[in-house]
């Protein structure tokens, strides 16, 4: 008898019009280790968040050993003997072990008086029975991520859970305490709970879990022993089949690289893993270079390191030939290089100010007579934007009060308006309905045609696949793959390379006889450029920047 | 906001039914009490100017989401700074001595709120915490000062001598207390204005306090920002109490400014932080400060009473204020 069983559970969000949940069923048996895997946004976190009584569905049954339940909130859920890790541990770091442990549960002298000590016994205990290795009265903020997450996990078994959900648990994990994370849990199941774990890290999940759930686009598509499916068929149900847009790519010829990247690292902050590893790469004129990868393999430090916002700790960045490493987005913007943020709403534009003030922020100084604003000159900047892009708003309206399609077109519209020689698109459609995404998409395109170097980082494996003529794959902040876009490249290919079932793309010439290699020029700061897999092999003597 | 002020007004007057023996008088002057005579209506205008400068200090600092919390303590060692370099300097020439003293004034306030924005970049403390803790230390040292070191002798006041003729400003509306500062009021609400809505470094600063992450992106040294609206904060909450010693009161007294630096913020609130919104919402002020005085001169009310009424009003159109403005950060985002 499967000891949760969610039925048809459905979640709608009406404000992004996206279906989380459709129709998604999952059934998870006693004892057992069952992963959900699925993309960014197939919907996981939703379904978990609402087991755990976080979010509740719109339709749909639960039923706990056989007993249908009503979650309406984390109590009944805990109550229930559910509990759940979230990505981002909820932990006050001031606290000791025992205290975040015994948190809303605490033990009481006299009816008012915190007993100290019995909740350090209890604390203990839990430790002990589940064979933990932890002092109750360490501080969180003295402990690694490992021991942080192991605390969040006594912290639910005190609750008396039986079912634990674990949302990425790996993510913030190095090597060795994803190991130790694993035999917690195999040790668990044998102490008789449930476990449930999200992730899209097929190789682990293929060495931890018993049962996977697949998840695509808000649907359960499939469940598979673990034993009896490798990860290659796993990856395929994940990524599913392509999609067809409107629009067609017209051939074009890059001209020269317009930006370049020479080895460029940043470490992380605890130094597990650099969160950029010896990225090279270039983007020439004319050309539509699409990045893409799971979300926390470093597409969004690259954002941030391309736009000036945040520091390299090694390597080169030249656009046009000149040094641009480390400068500011200021000398960048200077410098003709247009942005268009993944984050639309707190860095792509001030909701609260007006669509005008929104519009004027990377071209406000050419507005200037003596440091006061030629106002007239400025509204009417305005105005030709709006018309051009047939944006239908007031010029005085605050940002905030418009739909997510309007906000990004005129972000889109600002950044295109500056003329540039680069545009760095992240994301540009998530969240935005088909019309709205298809005028991206034809903006993006009439860019390439005007001879603009365009790096598109996006989550989405259709579009990059649907845009690109050049296509990277990031995989732990290291360039994984580099193919061309010939109509040839297949969806699947590149989600094996994403989900790091393949990592063929490396430094020494090709180990499995798919890659080849070429470097451009010397002084140590060479660039590797690979091209491998899917597309045509070719000559790589121009992706160098030289 | 009229239904608001209405209802105000209704509540004000049932409590004076309420509370007075003879409600019609009363009212009467309560309302119409400022306007009976120039020596009350100068007056009324004239205590507006403290509270625009202030409102303008606050409008400029929350409009960048730099909370001066300091501007009581800004104001106060504006005057005495103001007043003090009078007395040091009797002899000078009045337009020559009289600018020193009011710029020392400025500075002074200009010092003290960009302590707290220089500490806020650097460590990022609060701004809230740090300016308000200055000010209170502030005020204290202040207050020593008035009653210590510079205390007229000669006089029973709790005050700093009275500073010399050339340096107070024109009376225009004899015999009351209005002077010509209340151009330069209606000057620093235009100049205010312009600088926030019509200045590059305006529309950057502006950006930087309601969206740092846009800011930088756009290419803006956020830093610079995180100190330039508490140094105007300040300078116009210093500029409020020097042309308060060299306009009204031609000395420095002892705890004179009381109030001022925690009006402005209502003021700045009623205006929404406006500029030019601040001169009605600092007239409005004063008026009910006024009609306030004048029924408790020619009405049987106490002061208390008085107090309860204006408050009444007060905090009715500053939760109106505040209710509007939370609506609309809500709606934006």
């Amino acid at each position: 008898m499967p000891s949760v069983d969610m039925r048809e559970i459905c979640k709608y969000y009406p404000e992004s019009g996206v279906k989380a949940n459709d129709y998604v069923d999952l059934s998870v048996k006693k004892t057992e280790i069952h992963a959900i895997v699925g993309e960014n946004g197939a919907g996981k976190t939703t379904l978990m968040n609402i087991l755990y009584g976080l979010e509740r569905a719109d339709s749909g049954r639960i039923c706990l050993d056989g007993e249908e339940v009503v979650i309406r909130n984390p109590r009944d859920a805990v109550r229930l003997g559910i509990g759940m890790v979230h990505q981002h541990f909820k932990l006050i770091r001031p606290f000791t072990i025992a205290e975040n442990v015994t948190l809303a549960m605490e033990q009481r002298k006299y009816g008012v008086l915190l007993d100290r000590r019995e909740a350090w016994k209890a604390t203990e205990k839990v430790i002990a029975d589940f064979g933990f290795d932890l002092d109750p009265g360490a501080k969180i903020a003295d402990l690694t991520a490992g021991q942080m997450q192991q605390v969040e996990i006594v912290k639910i078994l005190y609750r008396h859970a039986d079912v634990l959900i674990l949302d990425e648990p790996t993510s913030v994990l190095a090597e060795q305490q994803i190991r130790t994370l694993f035999d917690t849990l195999k040790n668990l199941t044998c102490l008789g709970k449930t476990i449930i774990i999200i992730s899209h890290k097929l190789d682990e999940v293929m060495s931890i879990a018993d049962r996977v759930t697949v998840m695509r686009k808000g649907k359960s598509t499939a469940v598979r022993n673990t034993d009896e499916v490798d990860d290659k068929e796993l990856s395929r149900l994940m990524i599913g089949k392509g999609i067809t847009y409107g629009f067609k790519r017209d051939a074009s010829v890059p001209g020269e690289p317009v930006l370049a990247l020479y080895n460029v690292s940043v470490a992380e902050r605890t130094g597990h893993r650099p969160l950029l590893d010896n990225v090279s790469f270039s983007v020439r004129a004319g050309e539509i270079v699409g990045l893409t990868g799971v979300a926390g393999n470093g597409l969004e430090e690259l954002e941030e390191v391309v736009n000036g916002l945040r520091k390299v700790d090694s390597g080169r960045i030249e656009h046009r030939g000149l040094d641009v490493t480390n400068a500011s987005s200021y000398f960048l913007r200077e410098q003709g290089m247009a942005y268009v943020p993944s984050d639309r709403l707190r860095r792509g534009s001030s909701l609260s100010s007006s669509v005008l003030e929104n519009l004027i922020i990377t071209s406000r100084r050419s507005f200037l007579n003596r440091g006061f604003f030629r106002r007239k000159a400025m509204e009417k900047f305005g105005r030709e934007i709006l018309k051009h892009y047939s944006i239908d708003t007031d010029l005085y309206v605050p940002m905030g009060t418009l739909s997510g399609g309007s906000i990004q077109k005129i972000i889109l519209s600002r950044e295109l308006s500056a003329q540039s020689d680069f545009i760095m698109f992240s994301d540009p459609t998530w969240g935005l309905d088909v019309a709205s995404a298809e005028y991206i998409y034809s903006r993006i395109l009439e860019c390439r045609r005007s001879r603009a170097a365009i790096l598109l980082i996006s989550n989405d494996l259709d579009e990059v696949l649907g845009l690109s003529d050049r296509l990277m794959v990031m995989h732990r902040g290291k360039v994984v793959g580099v193919f061309e876009n010939d109509g040839t490249l297949s969806k699947e290919t590149i989600g094996e390379y994403i989900l790091g079932l393949r990592n063929d793309f490396k430094g020494d010439a090709g180990n499995d006889g798919q890659a080849t290699m070429g470097r451009g020029d010397g002084n140590g700061g060479g660039i590797d450029d690979n091209v491998v897999g899917g597309g045509s092999s070719r000559d790589c003597s121009d992706l160098s920047p030289e | 906001m009229t239904i608001t002020l209405s209802v105000a007004v209704l509540l004000a007057i049932v409590l004076i039914f309420l509370l007075s023996d003879d409600p019609g008088r009363t009212i009467y002057y309560f309302f119409a009490g400022p306007f009976i005579n120039r020596y009350y209506l100068g007056n009324l205008l004239n205590s507006a100017i403290p509270l625009v400068f202030a409102g303008l200090g606050i409008a400029v600092a929350f409009s960048s989401s730099a909370f001066n919390l300091g501007g009581e303590g800004q104001v106060y060692a504006g005057a005495l700074v103001t007043a003090a370099v009078c007395l040091a300097l009797p002899d000078t020439n009045g337009f020559i001595g009289g600018i020193a003293a009011v710029l020392a004034g400025v500075i002074t306030g200009a010092v003290l709120a960009g302590i707290s924005g220089y500490f806020k970049m650097k460590w990022n403390t609060d701004l809230l915490i740090s300016s308000f803790l200055i000010s209170a230390a502030v005020v204290l040292i202040v207050n020593f000062l008035i009653t210590g070191p510079l205390d007229d002798p000669a006089s029973s006041l709790l005050a700093t001598p009275k500073i010399a003729e050339q340096y107070r400003l024109l009376r225009i509306f004899k015999p009351s207390k209005l002077n010509i500062s209340i151009v330069f009021s209606i000057v620093a609400a235009i100049a205010v204005y312009t600088f926030m809505y019509h200045t590059h470094r305006g529309y950057e600063m502006r950006i930087c306090g309601l969206n740092p992450d846009f800011a930088r992106y756009g290419g803006v040294n956020v830093n610079t920002y995180l100190v330039l609206p508490m140094i105007l904060s300040g300078a116009l909450h210093g500029l409020g109490g020097g042309l308060a010693v060299t306009g009204t009161h031609y000395m420095a007294l002892k705890e004179f400014t009381f109030g001022v630096g925690w009006n402005g913020i209502a003021v700045a609130l009623i205006a929404k932080n406006h500029p030019l919104g601040v001169i009605p919402a600092a007239l409005f002020f004063a008026y009910l400060d006024a009609g306030a005085k004048a029924a408790m001169l020619h009405s049987d009310v106490t002061f208390e009473i008085a107090a309860i009424i204006q408050s009444v009003i007060f905090y009715l159109v500053t939760a109106q204020a505040i209710f509007s403005f939370v609506k609309y950060r809500q709606r934006v985002s």
